[in-house]
């Protein structure tokens, strides 16, 4: 018993005296359940995603299309989007601006209002969904949150089509002779003011009279009985051709995951140089110190593009992703995330003391990145803060940059920008990691 | 060949060199004699220009090494203290990158990697991985990768630490014979015995300062006494231990006494009190004094420290 106690009492002090280990078993998994919960609306009384940004186009003059567009503007999961903020002077969102902005990347999804909203002929109400259904999580939880809202909202616009409906069939003096009748019967029923009733019957609020308290009321028996009657057509803006859709929304961030582990990997590799003395041999050799370091970026660069290339081709061989229709872009775009990647592996090197710190360091980059860059969950289901912080990191810009490629099939100018941000987060990052290399001690 | 002046080199607040002027002239094997934290590598390091000097200056061949251009380099090899390798490529190919990094190509290259294997006798091992070398073997290609560039100076910084004897002996064949070819050497060591046997010129560095400098005989001429005189240490000759301390040095180790007496104190004086602590003459054994007993002398310290 004695030999176990010591034995552990080693144990513990080697793991508290091994920093790293220390920041990868507490700090890494905290910061984690962190953006978990944001995901997944555990954080403090709000639950569920926020300021999912939603185009609205409202082509119907019916006063029940703005009282659905500003019941959406009342739903804090969504951001309404209901003028085009890109074109000088602002003006009111049209199905074709929307169609743009979507495939400019502005948003994912919006709901068109068409003029048709409240059919002439029939019962019941027409939508269009427009949507860039590039993460599936993302849709699900959208295209739900939407329905929820239309539904629950369904019974007030229900109410106003089947007053046109009976004005169409009946002509205005009878339904309002109607309109009594079912006031009349109604308050009989249930009780209640006859005249108060009739006139809510009058301005469309039959289904609030029927389904009682919409706002409060379980919405789910009404949803099914309404679905029947609003008919929502959805239209895919981008990825309709796309061959595997599943295993092409994922692939990205499988792929940047397994890049970064491999890179940090080899920042790890740098130390035992370090430590074996080769530095010193190469630097006492006609070799600078920069051609050290850039001899590392260079080959980190290259591993990146062979594992990206080679994991895209098994997902072509497995998954049947369209990998060989934008083979040329999809290279552009993996040396451009290899870049990235590589420098983000210098870094690494340059601020660890140690191969241990290092891969310290790395674990928790690599991690938190991918939680925050989108690798693992949708970003547009994070709140607004944690967007914007995703958009600073590399595995964002690469996951957008592949599905850019494998889902929009962009063309080679469509890429730059998001190429052109890629190499300049390299730049930038080698930038930092060259110069903290001068300053360090990494050649004594 | 190589001249510094009043080098030093701190690290922080450790002082690792203090004031280094050495003069090595061409085809010399120069040994540099010192326990571990003398400030050997520190000064490899300077001379390969791997860093700068806090101040001194550094002239090889009459040009400044700096740290700045290593264009000047391909003059000189350096024999890192540790196993510098890929250990994960094989002898050969170790031997192709260094050689291209010099700058050699093609048909010469393969020539010099051929005679660099066959040298230290790796030619039949030359595509195993250097990982699964003995710790000899990867010594050897160790030191023989800063030859394939045909130096005129080599750095060997302790290149036989945790060695066989085979080994060591191979490597003290082969730069011998460098050195006969015109090579300098400038040798690293806290083995007296390999200062001792390889160089023609040894300096005795210690806390960073060159304590005593000249060749084997000229050192030890500056020890004040002429032999060391060993004998068991036992408890019949702990009295007799007790009184010759005050005639000269006396030390103890590996349960033996070791006596090196002052100038005046004769021989027969000796002889005689050991015969008054009635110790018969066969328990005393002569010899030659050592580095060992000079570094001992100069710095308080042994070697081995
Ligand atoms: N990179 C370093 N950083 C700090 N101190 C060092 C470093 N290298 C050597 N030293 C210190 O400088 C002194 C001389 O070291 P070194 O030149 O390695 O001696 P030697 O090679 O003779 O054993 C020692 O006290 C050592 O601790
Ligand atoms: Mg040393």
């Amino acid at each position: 018993m004695r030999v176990i106690l010591t034995l552990v009492r080693k144990d513990i002090a080697n793991f508290l005296r091994n920093r790293p280990a220390v920041v990868i078993t507490f700090l890494v998994p905290i910061a984690l359940i962190y953006i978990f919960g944001f995901v997944f609306g555990l954080n403090g009384k709000d639950n569920g995603p926020t300021g999912i940004r939603l185009g609205v186009v409202n082509e119907s003059a019916s006063p029940a299309a703005q009282k659905l567009v500003d019941a959406l503007k009342g739903e804090k999961t969504f951001r309404v989007i209901s003028v085009d903020y890109t074109a000088k002077p602002e003006h009111p969102l049209t199905e074709a601006d929307a169609r743009r902005l979507i495939h400019d990347r502005e948003f994912n999804f919006a709901l068109v209002i068409p003029s048709d909203f409240i059919p002439d002929r029939g019962l019941g109400l027409r939508l269009k969904i427009l949507s860039d259904p590039r993460n599936e999580i993302e849709t699900q939880t959208v295209n739900g949150l939407l329905q929820k809202t239309i539904f629950s909202n369904v019974p007030q616009l229900l109410g106003q089509s089947l007053q046109a409906s009976a004005k169409r069939f009946l002509g205005d003096e009878r339904t309002k002779k109607f309109n009594a009748d079912l006031a009349g019967a109604v308050t009989s029923a249930f009780g209640g003011d006859a005249e108060e009733t009739r006139q809510t019957i009058e301005s469309g609020g039959i289904g609030a009279v029927l389904g009682g308290d919409s706002a409060t009321a379980n919405t789910q028996p009404k949803a099914d009985f309404f679905s029947r009657l609003v008919k929502i057509e959805n239209v895919q803006i981008a990825g309709k051709d796309v061959k595997s859709p599943a295993a092409t929304r994922v692939v990205g961030g499988w792929a940047m995951m397994f890049l970064l582990f491999a890179v940090s990997a080899g920042s790890a590799a740098f130390f035992d140089e370090k430590n074996a003395g080769l530095f010193q041999r190469l630097l006492s050799a006609p070799v600078r110190r920069s051609q050290l370091l850039w001899s590392r970026f260079v080959y980190g660069i290259l591993l990146g593009l062979v594992q990206l290339t080679t994991l895209f081709c098994a997902g072509r061989l497995l998954y049947g992703i369209d990998v060989f229709g934008h083979f040329g872009n999809l290279v552009v775009v993996c040396t451009a995330a290899a870049a990235a990647c590589a420098a983000f592996g210098m870094f690494i090197a340059a601020f660890s003391p140690n191969a241990q710190a290092a891969n310290g360091l790395s674990t928790f980059l690599v991690l938190t990145m991918s939680a925050t860059g989108g690798a693992w969950f949708p970003i547009g289901l994070m709140p607004e803060f944690m967007q914007r912080i995703a958009k600073f990191t590399l595995v964002y810009w690469s996951m957008e940059g592949f599905s850019r490629v494998l889902w929009a099939g962009n063309s080679l100018v469509e890429l730059l920008p998001t190429v052109g941000i890629l190499l300049a987060i390299a730049a930038g990052v080698m930038a930092v990691a060259i110069w903290r290399f001068n300053r360090g001690a990494v050649f004594d | 060949m190589l001249i510094t002046r009043d080098l030093v080199k701190r690290y922080g607040p450790q002082l690792a060199l203090d004031g280094v002027s050495l003069d090595i002239g061409r085809g010399e094997f120069f040994g540099l004699l010192g326990p571990n934290g003398a400030g050997k590598s520190t000064f490899m390091s300077l001379v390969a220009g791997l860093r700068p000097p806090d101040a001194g200056s550094l002239t090889l061949d009459g040009v400044a090494v700096t740290t700045a251009d290593p264009s000047t380099r391909t003059a000189l090899g350096l024999v890192p203290q540790s196993i510098a390798l890929f250990e994960d490529l094989s002898a050969e190919q170790n031997l192709r990158v260094f050689g291209e990094l010099y700058g050699l190509r093609g048909a010469l290259l393969r020539e010099r990697i051929d005679e660099a294997l066959e040298a230290v006798q790796l030619a039949d091992r030359r595509r195993d991985q250097v990982k699964k070398f003995s710790g000899g073997m990867q010594r050897r290609l160790n030191l023989v990768v800063s030859l394939l560039h045909r130096p005129k100076l080599l750095l060997c910084d302790e290149p036989t630490v945790g060695i066989d004897p085979q080994s060591r002996n191979a490597i003290f064949d082969f730069l011998e014979a460098r050195n006969r070819e015109g090579l300098t050497i400038i040798y690293s060591t806290h083995y007296m015995e390999e200062a001792t046997r390889l160089c023609s010129r040894i300096g005795i560095i210690d806390h960073g300062r060159i304590h005593a400098l000249g060749t084997l005989e000229e050192l030890l001429t500056r020890l004040p006494f002429a032999d060391e005189i060993a004998f068991p240490a036992t408890p019949f000759t702990a009295e007799f231990a007790a009184r010759l301390a005050e005639h000269g040095e006396l030390t103890t180790a590996d349960g033996e006494h070791l006596f090196r007496s002052r100038p005046e104190f004769k021989t027969s004086a000796f002889y005689a009190l050991a015969e008054e602590c009635q110790l018969p003459a066969r328990l005393f054994v002569t010899r030659r004094p050592t580095l060992e007993a000079l570094f001992l002398h100069l710095t308080g310290r042994t070697l081995r420290e």
